[in-house]
């Protein structure tokens, strides 16, 4: 008995120090923070092309990637996708700032973009994939701005 | 010039070859294409060859590629660097045999301007 005073002493003030530590240190930094190349390349932050001219790019410098992004939207209901078309025309008429803004946004809050949770991989071609984006922002000026064939791929 | 030449010889080549030496099908048709492949020399990953054979044949039925020639424009950017005119040529007969044989008038269309182009030179 004598010999687990000591010790349950020993653990309490382990605890209260633990306490004491955590409520001096503050809050913790989120662990999702955005950054320049997360979750939105800065690329695509960055670029002047409209999103119909992005996707005019990747159809012909990533046409797998593209192909799969458009199947999966043609599987989608007709309202979700247009509701995906809207918010993409959105987010590409923001300023640079506005897009890091939207970035940090969607990377601390799960619930902030509300098409997500309708359809989860809705921008997948366009923020999801650096390699993909560096390709096609480097070709898109060379496509029509606003040429909305482009969506109706299949 | 003589590039022209020598891509109307590849392109006249891969299309003449695939049309006469057709392998017969089997069960899987993403198999005997990269199958096909293999004996141009052309490897890499079996699905990711037949995504992009497939959309090639996309490609030439919206006209998005109005012609055989803009196919290979855009294989030739999508297939591995190492990937020699000659082989983009072969893909592109093998892509259209295997998965749109609806499409073989462009790939004698090419063929036919190849065979103009070479006379014209000669």
């Amino acid at each position: 008995m004598t010999n687990r005073r000591p010790l349950m002493q020993r653990c309490a003030k382990t605890v209260v120090a633990l306490m004491i530590s955590t409520v001096m240190s503050g809050t913790a930094p989120a662990s999702a923070d955005a950054t320049d190349d997360y979750p939105i390349p800065h690329r695509m932050i960055i670029t002047a092309c409209d999103a119909e001219q992005y996707l005019d790019a990747a159809r012909d410098t990533s046409p797998v990637y593209f192909e799969r992004y458009m199947i999966d939207k043609g599987n989608r209901p007709a309202g979700i996708q247009q509701m995906a078309e809207d918010r993409i025309h959105w987010f590409f008429s923001l300023s640079p700032v506005g897009r890091r803004q939207y970035s940090e946004d969607t990377a601390t809050n799960i619930y902030y973009e509300q098409v997500a949770t309708h359809w989860g991989n809705w921008a997948k071609v366009f923020f999801n994939n650096k390699g993909v984006v560096a390709k096609a922002t480097d070709v898109c000026t060379k496509y029509p701005r606003g040429d909305m064939s482009v969506w109706d791929w299949r | 010039m003589k590039t022209t030449t020598t891509l109307a010889h590849m392109a006249f080549a891969a299309v003449t070859a695939a049309i006469l030496f057709a392998p017969g099908a089997h069960a899987d048709v993403d198999t005997d294409f990269a199958n096909q492949l293999h004996t141009y020399g052309i490897y890499g990953q079996r699905d990711y060859n037949a995504w992009i054979g497939k959309i090639t044949c996309e490609r030439l039925a919206t006209h998005l590629d109005a012609t055989a020639f803009e196919s290979a424009t855009f294989l030739k950017g999508n297939l591995a660097r190492t990937t020699s005119t000659e082989q983009v040529w072969q893909f592109l007969a093998a892509a259209v045999q295997t998965y749109c044989p609806e499409q073989t008038p462009a790939l004698r269309a090419a063929a036919d301007h190849s065979r103009q182009t070479t006379k014209e030179q000669t």
